[in-house]
C-alpha cells in the first residue's frame, strides 16, 4: 500500500504561496520527492529565481541562493565550479529562463555544466499579472497583447526544450506536462533523468514543464488543464528531445 | 617569488588573486584588463581551480555571487562600460552580504568611450549604479606594487566584512610595468562556516536573498548593512599624506594620479610654494574625517583627477566650507602632466580663472 | 633625476620587447623604472611604441608630454616623435628605414643602419637589438653585461635559446663591434 506523505525535502509546516490550482505546487512536490528518493537533499544547493518561483526557498528544505531575474544558471555555474561535489539546480519560470536569462540558460548548456534546470512554462508572466512572455502562444490574449499575440507585432513563442536540446553540452532535455496522472508520472521520470545526468557528470539536464496559471488565464483549474491539452501541447509537444544515456546504451 | 620583478599591473593583480587563494575566476574580455583573464585561464587550470569564460559580464558577476555564496574566494575583473553591466549584481551581492571581489581597470566613458585610461568611474564605484542603499568597499592602487597589495587586501576585506570589494585601477596601471614583489598573502583565514551554503545537513536550510516581504525586517536589514559600513569606515579607512604639516595648499588625487601630484608637490616646493599631497587609498570608506582635520589649518585644497570632477565632490563634503576646494582635471586620455598640474596650481593660487578640463 | 625613453617602430619590429629589455636593464642598474605601452586598438594602425621612465627617486608620471630620448625604428615613428623630443634630447634613428634628415637644430641625432646590420647578421628581426647596442653607447648605466641580464629576464623559458643571438645583435650596435655610431 502506498501512503501519501509530505516529502522530507519540503519544510515542515510550510504553506505554498502559489494560487489555488497552479501546477507549481505539483512541480515543487515532484522535485522534493526526487531529492528524498535520490538522497541528495543535504548536498543540494538551489539557485532560486525571480517570478512565482521566487519563494521556493520557503518550501524546499535545501540551501539556496537567490539570483537576479534571469541569472540563475550563471549563479548555479558559480556554485558548481566552486563546489563541484554539490548537487546544484535551478527552478525558473519561462520568462526568467528563456527571455531575460536565455543567454545564461543556453550558455550553461553549451558549456556542458553539470547542472539541472527546471523551467515552468505557463505562457505568461505570472507574478506581474499575466503579460506576454517568450512562450505566449499565437492568438493568446495577455495584458500586454490584449488583441492576442499576432506574429506581425509580437513574433513567435520559443520552444525551449528543443532549443536546449540543440546545445552540444546538453545531456538531457525533455518537455512534460502536469495535466494528468500519467503526465505527472512521466514528468517525474524526466526530472529524475535531468537530476541523474548531473549526478553522473554527463552534463546539463533540463526539463520544461507545461504548467497552468488559472489566475492570469482567468480559468478554473480544470479549464486550465484542458487548455494545456488543447492549446499548449499542440504548440509545445511533449517528449524527450535529447538523452545522451539512450544514445550510449 | 619574493624577488622584485618588472610586472605589468594586470598580471600583478591576476597573480595576487592566485596568491590570495582565489578559487574561481569568471570574466569576459574587455580592454584594458583582458590580460587578467588571459593569465588566469592558464594559471587556474594548472592549479585545478575554477575558471569560466563567461558569456557576458552579467553572467560573470552572478557566477561570482554563486561561488562566493558557498564561502569560496572568487573574483571577476572588467572595465568601465562592462562594470556598468555588473551593477545589478553588485546591489544584490551587497544586500546578500557576499564576499565578491571585483577589479575595474578603468577606461574612458561614457558609453563605449575608448580604451585609453580615465578615472570616470569614481561615482560608479563609490556611489554605485545599482538600486537601493548599499556601499561597496573600494580600494584604489597607485603603483603596480599596490595592485598586488590591494588585491590581497580586497580579498581580506571582502571576507572579513562579507561585503563586495572593488579594486579600482585604471588602464595606465593595468598596462604599465614596474618592479614589484608578491611576498606572501599577509591576512589570516576567515571562518565562514556560520553562513556559507554547504548543503542543509544537520542544520536548518540556509537562504541567501535580498527579498524581504516584511517592512520591519527590511528596514532592520538595511540598518544592519549601514552599521557594518560604519564599522568598515572606523576600522579600514586608509590614506597617505605627504608634507601636509606645513602645507598652504594640499593636492588631492586617487589611483595612479597620486604619482603625478607627488611629483608636482616637489616641483611646487622648489618654487617656494608650501604644497602637500593627500591620497585616499580607500575611496569607500572615504577619509573624510582626516581631510576635515587638515582643513583646520590648510585653506586651499586642489583635487586632480581624470574626469569632470567626481572625487572633488567628496572632498568638498568632507571639508564642508572650511577651505577652498578647486579642481584640475581632464576627462580622459593622457594623464595630467606634472607641468600641467603645477601650472594649474599657480593659476588657482593667483586667481587666474581655469579653463574647463584644462 | 628622471629621464624618459620612447622606442617606436612598426608591428613586428619587437618594439615592446626591446622596451622591456631597456626597463629591466635600468632596474638591474639600480634605478626605479616604469614601462608603459601604447595598447589595444592603437596598435592596429601599424606603429607601436612604449615609454620607459627611469628615475633615482620614485617615478612620477609614467607617460610624459616630452621625451628625453627616442629610438625610432621606422620613418613613421621618426615623423611622429621628432616634435616630442625635449630640447637637448636625443633621437636614435634606424637609418636603414629613416631618411637622414635633421629638421630640428636643438636636439641630438644618431643615425645607425640597424636593419642592414641585422640582415648582415642573418635576421632582419634583430634590428631592435642592434638599437639597444646603440643606446648603450649613450647611457652610462647600460653596458653589455647588464643588457644581457635584461634580455635573459625578458625572454620566456621556451625562447631562452635565442639569448645568444640577441646579445650578439646588441653587440653589433656598440662601437666595439662596428663603426655604426
Amino acid at each position: 500500500m502506498q501512503v501519501f506523505k509530505i516529502p522530507d525535502s519540503i519544510i515542515e509546516g510550510s504553506k505554498y504561496t502559489f494560487c489555488p490550482g497552479c501546477d507549481h505546487g505539483i512541480a515543487v512536490r515532484l522535485v522534493a520527492e526526487l531529492l528524498d528518493e535520490l538522497g541528495i537533499r543535504e548536498n543540494t544547493i538551489l539557485a532560486a529565481s525571480i517570478g512565482c518561483s521566487v519563494f521556493l526557498y520557503d518550501f524546499l528544505n535545501v540551501d539556496s541562493i537567490e539570483a537576479p531575474h534571469g541569472r540563475a544558471m550563471a549563479e548555479a555555474t558559480g556554485v558548481k565550479r566552486a563546489r563541484p561535489d554539490k548537487f546544484v539546480f535551478t527552478y525558473q519560470g519561462d520568462g526568467d529562463f528563456a527571455s531575460i536569462g536565455l543567454a545564461e540558460s543556453t550558455h550553461a548548456a553549451i558549456r556542458a555544466e553539470n547542472l539541472s534546470g527546471i523551467c515552468i512554462n505557463n505562457t505568461t508572466y505570472g507574478m506581474t499579472g499575466g503579460q506576454l512572455g517568450p512562450t505566449t502562444i499565437i492568438g493568446q490574449k495577455t495584458t500586454t497583447s490584449p488583441m492576442g499575440r499576432f506574429k506581425e507585432t509580437y513574433g513567435y513563442p520559443i520552444r525551449i526544450a528543443e532549443h536546449i536540446a540543440l546545445c552540444e553540452g546538453t545531456a538531457f532535455s525533455a518537455r512534460v506536462a502536469l495535466d494528468s496522472v500519467a503526465h505527472i508520472n512521466q514528468a517525474k521520470k524526466a526530472l529524475r533523468k535531468a537530476f541523474q545526468v548531473q549526478l553522473d557528470g554527463l552534463g546539463y539536464g533540463f526539463v520544461e514543464i507545461l504548467s497552468t496559471c488559472p489566475t492570469n488565464w482567468k480559468m478554473t483549474p480544470d479549464q486550465a488543464h484542458e487548455r494545456v491539452r488543447t492549446e499548449m501541447i499542440p504548440v509545445f509537444p511533449l517528449g524527450t528531445f535529447k538523452d545522451v544515456t539512450e544514445v550510449s546504451e | 617569488m619574493t624577488e622584485k620583478q618588472l610586472l605589468k599591473g594586470n598580471y600583478a593583480i591576476a597573480e595576487a588573486a592566485v596568491k590570495a587563494g582565489c578559487e574561481c575566476y569568471f570574466g569576459y574580455p574587455i580592454t584594458p584588463q583582458t590580460e587578467i583573464g588571459e593569465y588566469l585561464s592558464e594559471r587556474m587550470y594548472e592549479l585545478g581551480r575554477g575558471y569560466v569564460c563567461a558569456e557576458s559580464e552579467l553572467a560573470a558577476i552572478n557566477m561570482v555571487i554563486g561561488a562566493t555564496s558557498t564561502g569560496a574566494r572568487a573574483m571577476t575583473s572588467s572595465s568601465s562600460c562592462a562594470v556598468a553591466l555588473m551593477q545589478e549584481g553588485l546591489s544584490y551581492a551587497c544586500s546578500d552580504e557576499l564576499p565578491v571581489v571585483l577589479v575595474n581597470v578603468m577606461r574612458a566613458g561614457p558609453g563605449l568611450g575608448y580604451i585609453y585610461p580615465a578615472q570616470g568611474d569614481y561615482f560608479q564605484a563609490v556611489y554605485g549604479g545599482g538600486n537601493g542603499d548599499y556601499k561597496l568597499t573600494v580600494l584604489a592602487p597607485s603603483t603596480v606594487q599596490e595592485c598586488i597589495d590591494l588585491t590581497y587586501r580586497a580579498f581580506h576585506l571582502a571576507h572579513k566584512y562579507r561585503n563586495p570589494t572593488m579594486v579600482l585601477a585604471d588602464g595606465l596601471l593595468g598596462q604599465m610595468m614596474e618592479p614589484a614583489e608578491f611576498g606572501e598573502y599577509p591576512y589570516p583565514e576567515i571562518d565562514n562556516s556560520s553562513w556559507a551554503l554547504t548543503g542543509a545537513k544537520g542544520r536548518p536550510n540556509r537562504k541567501i536573498y535580498s527579498c524581504a516581504r516584511d517592512e520591519d525586517i527590511h528596514n532592520e536589514h538595511i540598518k544592519h548593512l549601514f552599521r557594518k559600513y560604519e564599522l568598515i569606515a572606523k576600522e579600514e579607512t586608509d590614506w597617505e599624506e605627504f608634507n601636509t604639516e606645513d602645507a598652504d595648499v594640499i593636492l588631492v588625487a586617487f589611483g595612479s594620479m597620486t604619482r603625478n601630484i607627488k611629483a608636482a608637490m616637489k616641483t611646487l616646493r622648489n618654487q617656494g610654494i608650501k604644497a602637500g599631497a593627500f591620497r585616499p587609498i580607500t575611496l569607500s570608506p572615504f577619509p573624510s574625517q582626516r581631510l576635515s582635520e587638515l582643513a583646520e589649518k590648510c585653506k586651499q585644497f586642489i583635487v586632480v583627477e581624470m574626469n569632470m570632477g567626481q572625487m572633488v565632490q567628496d572632498v568638498k563634503l568632507a571639508i564642508n566650507g572650511k577651505a577652498e576646494v578647486d579642481l584640475i582635471n581632464r576627462p580622459v586620455g593622457q594623464w595630467l602632466s606634472v607641468e600641467e598640474i603645477t601650472d594649474g596650481v599657480n593659476n588657482i593660487l593667483n586667481k587666474i580663472p581655469a579653463k574647463v578640463g584644462v | 633625476m628622471e629621464k624618459n625613453y620612447i622606442i617606436a617602430g612598426f608591428g613586428g619590429q619587437g618594439v615592446l620587447f626591446a622596451g622591456k629589455i631597456i626597463a629591466n636593464a635600468f632596474m638591474v642598474a639600480g634605478k626605479n623604472v616604469t614601462w608603459y605601452p601604447c595598447y589595444g586598438a592603437e596598435m592596429r594602425g601599424g606603429t607601436v611604441n612604449c615609454e620607459i621612465v627611469v628615475s633615482d627617486d620614485e617615478v612620477s608620471s609614467v607617460h610624459k608630454q616630452g621625451v628625453d630620448c627616442v629610438i625610432a625604428l621606422n620613418q613613421l615613428s621618426f615623423d611622429r616623435f621628432i616634435s616630442k623630443v625635449n630640447k637637448g634630447g636625443t633621437i636614435i634613428c634606424n637609418s636603414s628605414l629613416i631618411e637622414e634628415a635633421k629638421p630640428r637644430a636643438d636636439i641630438n641625432y644618431i643615425f645607425a643602419p640597424m636593419t642592414d646590420k641585422a640582415i648582415e647578421f642573418g635576421n632582419h628581426k634583430l634590428a631592435n637589438m642592434v638599437s639597444l647596442g646603440v643606446l648603450s653607447e649613450t647611457e652610462k648605466e647600460l653596458n653589455l653585461a647588464i643588457l644581457e641580464k635584461a634580455v635573459d629576464m625578458v625572454l620566456p623559458e621556451e625562447r631562452k635559446h635565442l639569448l645568444k643571438s640577441n646579445v650578439q645583435a646588441i653587440e653589433l650596435g656598440t662601437s666595439k663591434q662596428s663603426s655604426l655610431v
